[in-house]
């Protein structure tokens, strides 16, 4: 009967060095091919550290004035383009300009990189049913599963600072850019696509005039997520050495010093709504563009 | 309904109170035990419990924690009873007042010989180079690189928000190594402080930054403290090293690390006065304490399994500590 109360467990010492097996041979892996990775990561750290400094040497005016002007080109709404502009200059005043200027520099680079390599896989995912399938539960793992978990093997393979931080950013940011733009491009209606081959559109024809456009609204929601995500990172990026608003936040966690930790919060949350209100502008305004030339 | 959990919860504590009353004249009662979320403090708390339950006949339950909360429960709920390994100079102040004011008391100031923290480098890179103290760590900027400025060295600081942090970042003022070429790492958690150390003992780099021990990590990556110069004075560390706004900070070394065994008054009342004297007494040398955190490592023991690994591997230790009828229960029990 002790079958039937007793769980199956592996013996213990099995256990102990199956798990001891993995631990070695990381870090095995580690020593072997961790500088390789290091060195080909160099790039983006020097491009990284590079647009910091110069966030951080340029005069806040005119910091002040490019945010202002960005979210003008990206919205065309002069009270978002005011109110990004009030926000950092508050910001700015109650003493948080450097810490946000990191954050800025590296929320920039890793949704940059996120989407740069975010909808290409969507639009690869959306073409072949196979990769759909194979690509999915990896998504998953990549937004499930608790990023203290894959922390310490990134730091082991490449030390703390920002390379790490970014990719563990980047980890959690990227799948629902993914998802979203295959999302987008399965839900083209198949009577469209039927009209654009009809025409006698090739493949390019196909993706660029009509799925990926037709799939914008999609594809914005998925940049706008993928900019939330990472915002939310930013603390837990901290926690392997990224400066950035997340270093007050994790010394208010510790010390419990409230008003530290809200303010930093609420300097995080403002960028992520200049980001989301800026990008989302930008989308409808590309679709309200393109809708009236379809139509006109 | 209601009034039935009153009645209840008058009477569940009215039988403890008597526990408690009773188990003065040899008895004992209930007791918590903190088990810290490190290795050392989680194979002592299990140890104790071992040696308080088959030991003193005590009934006990232990309650993981951090230093901070623990500490912070202990002091206004009294719960848990004892801290076996409570590195008070984290809260040293609230501490002093707690037991000046009898909620708490300090059983056993050393629990381990030879902790400590401070400024730390790997045994192979000052071998190599012939570095012994803190000066000669300094004066070689070129041997410890900065991750993101390979020209300048870097030094890893303590995690954000703990008060190493602040006493680092302002020693590495006082020691004015800006200006000889270096730049601080930000470690950010200890998961980032312990990633590093892992990394570069496993690749064989330079590593120089703060950390602790007796730990794993500091025994495998061959940690050792550097030799600081003088320390400059209690009143100096109090109120200028570990003050975040200090300008005027001056060249010292870390002031002594106080781990203690910190018991509330309950346990002074509650626990026999045998129990109380096995937490006075019971005092792990380093090397000891080293062996058994590298074999737990080693065979990813739990905290329990390091516990009773400790007491068949160290018998004329742990003996020492207790007297011989309790040791025989202790041995009976096994």
């Amino acid at each position: 009967m002790s079958f039937l109360t007793e769980v199956p467990e592996m013996p213990r010492g099995q256990l102990r060095d199956f798990k001891k097996g993995i631990d070695e041979s990381f870090r095995e892996f580690s020593a072997a091919y961790g500088e390789g990775i290091e060195n080909f990561f160099e790039p983006l750290l020097w491009f990284m550290v590079w647009f910091e400094k110069m966030l951080l040497a340029a005069p806040w005016p005119v910091v002040v004035l490019i945010v202002g002007a960005l979210s003008w080109v990206g919205s065309r709404n002069w009270k978002l383009s005011l109110g990004s502009v009030a926000c950092f200059i508050v910001i700015g005043y109650l003493g948080m300009w450097e810490d946000t200027m990191a954050t800025l520099a590296i929320i920039s680079v890793a949704t940059l990189l996120c989407i740069s390599l975010g909808i290409p896989l969507g639009i690869w995912m959306a073409k072949s049913n196979r990769v759909q399938s194979a690509l999915t539960p990896i998504l998953d793992i990549m937004q499930t599963i608790p990023s203290f978990v894959y922390l310490i093997p990134v730091v082991m393979l490449l030390g703390i600072g920002k390379v790490p931080g970014l990719l563990a950013v980047c980890i959690y940011a990227i799948p629902p850019i993914v998802r979203l733009t295959n999302l987008g491009i399965r839900l083209v209606d198949k009577e469209v696509l039927e009209a654009a081959d009809a025409f006698g559109a090739d493949y390019r024809q196909r993706l660029f005039g009509v799925q990926v456009p037709l799939a914008l609204p999609n594809i914005f929601a998925g940049v706008n997520q993928t900019i939330m995500m990472a915002l939310a990172m930013v603390v837990i990026a901290s926690m392997i050495g990224v400066k950035g608003l997340g270093v007050p936040v994790l010394r208010a966690i510790s010390n419990q010093y409230l008003a530290l930790g809200v303010l930093n919060g609420l300097a995080i949350v403002a960028l992520a709504i200049i980001f989301d209100r800026v990008s989302q502008e930008y989308g409808r305004r590309l679709q309200a563009h393109r809708q009236g030339v379809d139509h006109g | 309904m209601k009034k039935l959990f009153t009645t209840a919860a008058i009477a569940s504590a009215a039988v403890f109170g008597l526990a408690g009353q009773a188990s003065a004249d040899g008895h004992c009662g209930s007791l918590t035990i903190a088990e810290m979320n490190w290795a050392s403090a989680e194979f002592i708390a299990n140890l104790d419990k071992i040696v308080l339950e088959s030991g003193f006949g005590c009934e006990i339950e232990l309650i993981p924690g951090a230093t901070m909360t623990t500490f912070a429960s202990m002091d206004s709920k009294g719960v848990p009873d004892v801290a076996p390994e409570l590195w008070a100079n984290a809260v040293q102040t609230p501490l002093k007042k707690a037991v000046s004011e009898n909620r708490m008391a300090v059983l056993n100031t050393a629990p381990i010989t030879g902790a400590g923290e401070g400024w730390m480098i790997d045994a192979k890179t000052a071998k190599e180079n012939n570095l012994k103290t803190l000066a000669d760590v300094i004066a070689r900027p070129d041997l410890f690189p900065h991750p993101e400025d390979a020209s300048k060295g870097g030094f890893v600081t303590c995690p954000a928000g703990w008060g190493c942090q602040i006493a680092s970042n302002n020693l590495f003022k006082g020691f004015k190594m800006g200006d000889k070429g270096w730049k601080i790492v930000d470690s950010g958690s200890s998961a980032g402080l312990d990633g590093s150390i892992e990394k570069a003992a496993n690749r064989g780099e330079p590593w120089f930054g703060y950390y602790w021990g007796p730990t794993v990590l500091a025994s495998k990556a061959n940690l050792f403290l550097l030799d600081m110069g003088p320390f400059a004075g209690n009143d100096h560390w109090d109120n200028c090293v570990m003050d975040p706004e200090c300008a005027d900070v001056k060249p010292s070394a870390w002031v002594t690390s106080v781990v203690t065994t910190a018991v509330t008054s309950n346990f002074m009342e509650v626990g026999p006065k045998v129990a109380q004297d096995y937490i006075a007494k019971r005092q792990f040398p380093a090397d000891a304490m080293n062996a058994m955190l590298n074999l737990k490592d080693e065979n990813q023991w739990t905290g329990e399994d390091t516990a009773y690994e400790f007491i068949e591997r160290y018998p004329d230790l742990w003996k020492s500590w207790v007297p011989a009828d309790v040791a025989a229960k202790i041995e009976k029990s096994l």
